[in-house]
């Protein structure tokens, strides 16, 4: 019996990462669910776009703190909202192997009103992290973090 | 394991394996939803569809509206100065593909002699590589010159953000953001501090060049904010772009060719940010050789957009004016000059519409009036754009599935 217990676990868990393995439409349904799937943790936002130098050096810094703990809590947001550019940001999260979690982007065309309902603080400067302590308050940041903070913030 | 068992075995890892598909088929269809746009979205190589758009007048008056789709160049010319505009034409070229999103965009200009320009950036096989791109016709459009890449340095680099300035003689004048010397540094396993602003000079007509000169104007510019150029009075180029100062801190410069080459530090907002601002400046001059520009930052010491006019090509400028509500994200300023009269226009987003905002001066920007709505828009917009012809201004906005709009100001 335990065999065919070990059978379905292997074989929902299998199921789950193939589910996980993609990206999604990012929209303010999903960022509330977003918001309290992680309440009470203390948790960071990357929000990149491909035509941003400086993202790709923030994404380089969190696949290598997914490399020491794969369970980080981190939520990776592409704001390009553009056809093109999705296509490539899909290749880019492949890179750096970002597929076994789900990550975000804005659909073609939403790019502003996601931006707006993230933060309309936020005129859309790149990369921008957004740190949520447990208490689910975001502090946001633009520009490249340094590797230290998000050390301290994720691990 | 007995009988029973197996069986239920077998259909339970059937039905795993059933569901593992499904799954796959979900995550697959999800990938492919990125890939091709859904059916909501504008396709085709009609101008509604298109994310940017580039206006000039040329000299007998014609507007020219430009765009890229499909790894081509397309126009429209109005007569009549952009109420209505004759069918869109591909210019002749070879395909190849046109960066235009964002900051980035093909250009256009004329001369005096019935010459259209174009220039423009081709992405290459790695991402942030770029070539900029020229051709023109010296016949008023009926064909174009081969295309041939401005940046003589062969290297699969990053040459991008172009703008271009031709001269009633054909003299013309491209610049760009330029990473050669990234490229050079990387190679050394060495970090750079941004690219190079670079310019490029030829005159193709009566066949004096066969191709452009290069030079270096400027080393550790922000990489991804579009340059503002305009001639002054003496005919030299004055150019406005953001630079990297210190330890990060990108601020707008400026110098004008031959006469302040040496980069001057235009905006002091403080704006220390390890990445992309998207947000070129504008600069327009006047006939009294008052410069006239808009940026913006997001500094400790200032936020949003500015207006400023310098006397003395940027050595020093007037007190910085707020333009825009900074809480209803005032963004993409644009400036024009026009006589005694100073044009700004910006956008301002309320999470659901996109507003055009414009203001005028009619004492040289000595003070503004009200700021007045001209324009509404949903599902994204393009930065807006200010060109004149003889006494008017005119404002540009593209608005992508919504349609490009173009009024008198």
């Amino acid at each position: 019996m335990s065999k065919i217990l070990n059978i379905i676990i292997c074989g929902i868990a299998f199921c789950s990462y193939s589910v996980l393995a993609n990206v999604a439409p990012f929209n303010g349904d999903v960022f509330n669910r977003i918001k309290n799937k992680n309440l009470g943790k203390q948790w960071l936002m990357v929000l990149w776009s491909v035509d941003c130098p400086a993202c790709y050096k923030e994404l380089a810094l969190i696949k290598s703190l997914r490399k020491e703990n794969p369970n980080i809590d981190v939520i990776i947001v592409n704001t390009d909202g553009d056809d093109e550019a999705n296509a490539e940001s899909y290749q880019v999260m492949e890179k750096y192997q970002l597929l076994d979690i789900t990550t975000y982007f804005f659909e073609e065309g939403t790019a502003d009103r996601n931006r707006y309902v993230i933060d309309p603080t936020w005129y859309g400067e790149l990369p921008r992290s957004y740190f949520v302590d447990t208490k689910g308050t975001f502090h946001g940041k633009s520009g490249l973090v340094e590797p230290a903070l998000l050390r301290k913030w994720l691990l | 394991m007995n009988t029973v068992s197996k069986s239920i075995t077998q259909v339970l890892s059937l039905l795993s394996l059933l569901l593992c598909i499904s799954a796959s088929v979900l995550a697959a269809h999800n990938h492919a939803a990125m890939e091709k746009p859904d059916k909501n979205v504008c396709e085709g190589v009609d101008i509604t569809c298109a994310k940017t758009v580039t206006l000039a007048f040329a000299p007998n008056g014609d507007l020219w509206r430009v765009w890229a789709a499909d790894s081509a160049i397309y126009y429209q010319i109005s007569l009549d100065k952009g109420t209505t505009f004759a069918q869109a034409k591909q210019v002749g070229i070879p395909a190849e593909k046109v960066s235009a999103r964002n900051e980035n965009r093909p250009k256009i200009a004329f001369d005096n002699a019935n010459g259209v320009y174009f220039s423009w950036a081709s992405p290459l096989s790695q991402k942030y590589t770029a070539n900029v791109r020229f051709s023109y016709s010296n016949n008023y459009g009926k064909s174009f010159s081969a295309p041939i890449t401005v940046n003589n340095d062969n290297l699969l680099a990053g040459h991008s953000f172009n703008e271009m300035h031709v001269s009633k003689k054909g003299d013309v004048s491209i610049v760009w953001l330029d990473g050669r010397k990234s490229h050079a540094l990387r190679k050394q396993g060495k970090s750079s501090k941004g690219s190079a602003l670079y310019l490029a000079q030829a005159n193709f007509r009566n066949n004096t060049s066969s191709s452009f000169t290069n030079e270096e104007l400027a080393d550790g510019t922000c990489q991804c904010c579009r340059i503002a150029m305009d001639e002054n009075k003496s005919g030299n180029l004055a150019i406005l772009w953001r630079h990297v100062f210190g330890d990060n801190i990108r601020e707008f410069a400026m110098i004008t060719l031959n006469e302040k080459p040496k980069i001057q530090q235009y905006s002091q907002d403080y704006w220390h940010i390890a990445g992309c601002p998207h947000q070129g400046g504008g600069i327009s001059v006047d006939d009294n050789n008052t410069y006239h520009t808009v940026w913006f930052n997001q500094g400790e010491k200032g936020k949003g957009i500015f207006y400023a006019q310098t006397d003395d090509m940027g050595a020093t400028h007037s007190i910085p004016l707020s333009i825009g509500e900074l809480s209803k994200q005032a963004a993409y300023g644009n400036v024009m000059s026009n006589g005694n009269i100073v044009d700004i226009v910006w956008t301002q987003f309320n999470g659901i519409e996109h507003t055009l905002w414009h203001q005028r001066s009619t004492n040289y920007g000595q003070s503004f009036g009200k700021a007045e709505v001209l324009q509404t828009a949903k599902n994204g917009i393009d930065r807006p754009f200010i060109i004149k012809h003889n006494k008017v201004n005119y404002v540009s906005w593209q608005r992508p599935n919504q349609g490009h709009w173009i009024q008198a100001l």
